[in-house]
């Protein structure tokens, strides 16, 4: 097992090699072929472009990608990339 | 751009839906106006048919917040010597 399902209000995961190849799925990214190109896609994009200002080449750990109640996160960990997504509620501002 | 401003952010970036650079602040560079874009366009295809989403981008000592509403992409810079 690689340790995914552990996250807290993970709804499903999927694990990529450096290729992009899928190494392990489940849950709602089960089989998705989709997230795992618009990932690479992604970082790939990153990584030729200029993101950062100037040359400082701070190299980004890991990227969130926010909706209103769920959300993706992907992170790079042992030459594989990981993506969790995971659920939420956003909580009611409190009123003081 | 009066963002640019806040505390924690270091620069902030506008760009169009075609990578142009609209409008630049503190430190960002209008170089990035495209792969701001990119980034924004490439994720809105992940769920096409939710709004489009705030990605994060982090690493040891910066953050980099992309958002695009309307066709326009803002880039927001965090730094935590600007905090």
């Amino acid at each position: 097992m690689h340790g995914i399902g552990r996250v807290p209000d993970e709804v499903g995961h999927l694990i990529l090699s450096e290729d992009g190849a899928v190494i392990a799925s489940g849950g709602e990214l089960e089989n998705a072929e989709q997230m795992a190109n618009t990932v690479l896609c992604m970082l790939t994009r990153i990584n030729k472009g200029q993101l950062w200002p100037g040359d400082s080449g701070d190299a980004f750990k890991k990227i969130s990608i926010t909706y209103t109640d769920h959300s993706y996160v992907i992170c790079l960990s042992n030459k594989n990339i990981h993506i969790v997504k995971r659920r939420f509620v956003p909580h009611e501002p409190i009123k003081v | 751009m009066e963002g640019a401003h806040s505390t924690g952010v270091s620069g902030v970036l506008c760009a169009d839906h075609k990578g142009l650079c609209l409008g630049v602040r503190g430190k960002a560079s209008n170089a990035s106006s495209g792969t701001v874009a990119a980034l924004a366009e490439r994720v809105a295809m992940l769920e096409p048919g939710s709004l489009d989403p705030v990605i994060l981008l982090e690493s040891d000592n910066s953050q980099c917040l992309i958002h695009r509403n309307s066709g326009i992409t803002l880039a927001v810079y965090k730094s935590p010597e600007t905090s």
